[in-house]
């Protein structure tokens, strides 16, 4: 991919990022801002490695997207940050004893879902092209960070060995949430439809 | 031990050495060999009566000519592992068997095949190919694994978030 789709797709991230900081500040009660930290194409290798040497337990929450842009957004975290998500929802202190249940995987499902449907929103509109964008319900799952990671890369139909990623990080009230979120669109010449003005 | 690609961790009981994305790595008795697969597909050799035994992360079916790293690849990575092993044994001849883990498709809104089966498909036919008895195999489902060869004894162990330890 060359400068010109990445810059575009670099400011549709921002303006997405400001709209789903908006969505989940209202959401959430409380001041939220989303960073966009990276846009880029990378190496399989590097992108499934984007953790780090992260072996422990994440929590994902994903959404396909289908249609004329079509991809993997995920929303990423660790349980502590993400049960501490899930407490602010259910307007309740973290507590170290807070577990994965029911309440707290909704009150993330709906998160992503809220954020999900913001950044598609932004994305559409930072286009001239229209894109029909269809997000699928959010899907949960708490599994190894490495295999989380190869899985999110390798949802999208591979057509070379390079794939292009974006990811934001989160703060709540000022302070790092350890969130990140995710977009793997597909390959281009799908993913261009969203890629270019 | 031959194993440019891993990491240490010395730590454990037995050297363990975890293979990463695309990475092999082979060794004798005493050392485990170790590493996470989700869709990824982690091919495990072993001769039991050497204690020589070698895993491979695989990412893709299909080197395309492209061959680096081994491991990465289904058709490069079986080839690089008993070319390995070959090393290690000297002139004794190998009895390898094969066992295959992962292939997992995560997401439940993902259609079609998977790059996951693709893999496994692509290795159980490079194994039959080069006459490596497949004697065991865990793939599929939905969630992510974490695969670890025990050299000594020959025996995988699977872990999985929320379930108990498998062996195969």
């Amino acid at each position: 991919m060359n400068n010109q789709p990445v810059d575009h797709v670099r400011a549709a991230c921002r303006a997405a990022a400001g709209l789903a900081s908006a969505s989940l500040s209202k959401w959430l009660s409380r001041p939220v801002t989303i960073t966009v930290e990276q846009v880029e194409a990378m190496p399989l290798e590097q992108a499934i490695g984007l953790l780090g040497e992260q072996e422990g337990t994440i929590c994902g929450c994903a959404m396909g997207i289908s249609g004329s842009l079509q991809g993997i957004l995920v929303l990423l975290c660790d349980d502590d940050a993400g049960l501490a998500l899930a407490a602010m929802l259910l307007g309740r202190e973290p507590s170290a004893d807070d577990e994965w249940g029911d309440l707290e995987q909704s009150a993330v499902v709906e998160t992503t879902n809220i954020i999900g449907c913001a950044y598609l929103n932004a994305m559409a509109d930072s286009t001239d092209s229209p894109i029909a964008a269809m997000p699928s319900p959010p899907w949960f799952l708490r599994d190894f960070a490495p295999a989380v990671m190869q899985s999110i890369v390798m949802a999208q139909p591979l057509t070379s060995e390079t794939v292009f990623l974006t990811r934001t990080e989160f703060s709540i009230e000022g302070s790092p949430a350890r969130c990140s979120l995710v977009f793997v669109p597909a390959p281009e010449p799908t993913a261009a439809s969203g890629a270019t003005e | 031990m031959n194993a440019p690609e891993a990491s240490t961790t010395p730590s454990t009981p037995a050297a363990t050495l975890t293979v990463p994305i695309g990475g092999l790595a082979t060794a004798r008795s005493p050392c485990c060999l170790r590493t996470f697969l989700g869709s990824c597909v982690g091919v495990a050799l072993y001769d039991r009566r050497l204690h020589l035994g070698g895993l491979a992360h695989v990412v893709l079916p299909d080197s395309a000519g492209h061959g680096l790293p081994p491991g990465k690849y289904a058709d490069t990575a079986v080839a690089a592992l008993v070319s390995e092993l070959e090393a290690l044994a000297g002139s004794q001849p190998l009895r390898l068997t094969a066992r295959l883990v992962g292939g997992a498709k995560m997401f439940a809104f993902q259609s079609g095949p998977a790059v996951g089966e693709q893999n496994v498909e692509a290795l159980e036919k490079l194994l039959k190919q080069a006459n490596i008895p497949l004697v065991a195999r865990d793939c599929g489902g939905s969630k992510g694994r974490r695969m670890t060869l025990d050299v000594g004894s020959g025996q995988i162990t699977i872990e999985s978030v929320g379930q108990p330890h498998t062996f195969l």
